[in-house]
């Protein structure tokens, strides 16, 4: 469950978030949808205590992320905008080392790996170094090792952004899987297609402001328009209007 | 897990991370031995030079002139050869040090009574052969100054009559001298290996971290900034203390492989030595170890913070340089300058007098407060968004 009111973060005199306001439900994919630049990537970094907000408040299963990042960070899986692995470590050992840092160890780690491996499909480049690996492999492995402790609120900032058809279908589907264990799953995009295919939700965010939030056809019914890509065209240039105009 | 546990946690997978990263092999392993070579080097060059035990090979030119001078020469150990006629040629460029030449008129000269001429050719503005040249010289003069006193005596005046001066001479300037000189950079290349030993993994737990984008989401890991801090300077540290033993074994090596008694100088470097050098030079082990880190985070990129290390290795040189020009009386006040402190205690050790706990204490508490320091500004680093994102 996370819960966000008001949120407001600037970087100098740059507005990165203006005022966001949503709510994530538990066993629910909610999709984060923006243009690029929308405000999407530091939305999700002030959730996962990265950035501190100027202004409103954060709450992750109840726990505010300034007042109590480490209990936040227990809470939470996050694949963030960068998902570097280490190139001399082994798929295995890089998840390893995360299980470890989340306070896990011996036979209740490796079933978890063994486990992962065997979902996410990448058993054969599993004791392989992460030097080399395809983009797909890549992002398997980056989304075991922030999953690797069965978190309950799960963040993904763009995860098919640079995946092949394949790759991006088969992490869709884990998503999905995600959500029927009861997962609360923030799902940030730019593409409409694949946000409706996936969400139960779509929060659309532009210019650092929410201008649309509910289902895809609640959001048909807002704009009038037949397409979720002319719907989210619209949408997103009437933020841009009201922002030109003060 | 406590905080503790998840930092060693972390100093583990760095370690096994580094272990396979050459560059941070090398730089524990092999740059701490660049000293100990360097100085076994010299001394065998120093050795060769002063030679006290070579064979000296002496060309002469006209050796039939001076058959007498000739087998004095030979019973003194040097094999005299006749010169090649292109002598001056190989006296100029170094293949030959010294060749003497006895002109025809030198028999009649000598049986005479008169000086007999003799040519010395040499180069004095080489260092190579000008021991050997300067032996040969002063057989020359040894033998003159026999011939002398023989033809005194023979007219019934005592030779020392001729002698108003017992001169002996003790030169400083010799080569023992800078064998002496060359042993007293070891401690400045301790120093140097616990900076450089350490130097690929404090910028590869920070800005390369960062670089490959597995900052951010080590970040979002439930482990306090400090926690990170720790445990990759501990993994840090252990780089750093390995290529310090390592310098410091390869130097007690060296020292016993070189021929220094025969140049006359004597350097302690047992086992007793050893536990001093590890006192003094471990706690700058720790301080360089979170300096390095420090900077590390503060630089943009790899390559950035490569370029700042790699000036920051020339600072265990600074002290040492300026110990080397205006020799000081190591005083406690010194011991709380990094650096200069551990050149000094080192010193002084090899020297075969080490300083008091009080010195070796005091150095090691600014060492060890100065770590704390830069950790702590380095956990501080690592919560701002500047840092985490490069921006």
């Amino acid at each position: 469950m996370i819960e966000i009111t008001g949120l407001h973060k600037q970087f100098g005199s740059v507005v990165a978030v203006d005022d966001v306001t949503f709510h994530a439900e538990n066993g629910a994919i909610t999709g984060l949808l923006g243009p690029n630049g929308a405000g999407k990537t530091t939305t999700l970094r002030v959730l996962s205590t990265l950035v501190r907000p100027d202004r409103g408040t954060v709450t992750v299963d109840g726990i505010d992320v300034v007042s109590n990042p480490l209990a936040v960070r227990e809470r939470l899986g996050v694949l963030p905008d960068t998902r570097g692995l280490y190139p001399r470590l082994t798929a295995r050992e890089n998840i390893r080392y995360y299980g470890e840092l989340f306070g896990m160890s011996g036979k209740e780690l490796e079933n978890r790996i063994d486990e992962l491996v065997r979902v996410l499909d990448f058993g054969h480049v599993a004791d392989r170094r992460t030097q080399g690996f395809s983009q797909g492999e890549r992002m398997k492995v980056a989304i075991a090792r922030s999953l690797v402790h069965a978190p309950k609120n799960v963040l993904l900032d763009e995860p098919t952004n640079g995946l092949d058809v394949m790759s991006a279908r088969a992490l869709r589907s884990f998503v999905k899987r995600l959500k029927d264990d009861g997962a609360c799953v923030v799902f940030s995009s730019h593409m409409m297609q694949e946000v409706a295919m996936l969400c139960d939700r779509i929060v659309v965010v532009a210019s650092g402001r929410v201008v649309a939030d509910g289902t895809s056809e609640a959001l048909l019914a807002q704009t009038g328009e037949k397409s979720l890509e002319e719907a989210f065209v619209t949408l997103v240039g009437l933020a841009d209007t009201e922002g030109a105009s003060p | 897990m406590s905080e503790a546990r998840k930092a060693l946690r972390v100093a583990r997978k760095e370690l096994l991370d580094h272990s396979r990263d050459l560059r941070s092999v090398l730089s524990a392993l092999l740059f701490p031995l660049l000293g100990p070579v360097a100085l076994a080097l010299m001394f065998q060059v120093i050795a060769s030079w002063s030679g006290k035990n070579a064979v000296i090979e002496l060309p002469i030119v006209g050796k039939a002139n001076a058959p007498a001078l000739v087998s004095f020469f030979e019973r003194h150990g040097v094999t005299v050869t006749d010169a090649p006629a292109d002598y001056e040629e190989r006296v100029r460029d170094g293949t030959l040090d010294i060749v003497l030449v006895f002109p025809d008129d030198y028999g009649a000269a000598f049986a005479e009574g008169r000086p007999a001429p003799v040519d010395v050719v040499l180069d004095s503005s080489r260092t190579k052969g000008h021991a050997r040249a300067m032996r040969v010289r002063r057989m020359l003069d040894a033998y003159a100054g026999s011939i002398g006193a023989a033809r005194l005596l023979a007219r019934g005046i005592s030779p020392e009559l001729a002698a108003p001066l017992a001169a002996t001479e003790i030169d400083l300037a010799t080569p023992e001298r800078l064998a002496a000189t060359i042993l007293g950079s070891i401690p400045m290349f301790l120093v140097f290996a616990a900076f450089a030993g350490g130097m690929y993994v404090a910028i590869d737990v920070t800005a390369g971290e960062r670089e490959r984008g597995s900052f951010e989401p080590l970040l979002v890991c439930p482990v306090s900034r400090g926690s990170l801090v720790v445990g990759k300077w501990l993994a840090t540290v252990v780089a750093a203390m390995l290529a310090l033993l390592v310098s410091m074994a390869a130097f007690a090596v060296a020292v016993r492989a070189v021929p220094l008694e025969s140049l006359g100088v004597k350097a302690r470097f047992g086992p007793e030595e050893m536990g001093y050098v590890l006192a003094a030079a471990a706690p700058l082990a720790l301080f360089a170890s979170a300096l390095q880190m420090l900077l590390s985070t503060l630089a943009r990129s790899f390559k950035e913070a490569q370029t700042y290390l790699q000036l920051f290795l020339m600072l265990p040189f600074l002290p040492a340089i300026y110990i080397a020009m205006a020799p000081i009386e190591p005083s406690l006040w010194m011991m709380t300058v990094p650096i200069l402190g551990q050149d000094l205690l080192l010193a002084e050790v090899l020297r075969g007098e080490a300083m008091g706990p009080l010195a070796f204490l005091l150095s090691g508490l600014v060492s060890v407060a100065l770590s704390a320091v830069c950790l702590a500004a380095t956990a501080r680093l690592f919560k701002s968004e500047r840092i985490i994102f490069g921006r």
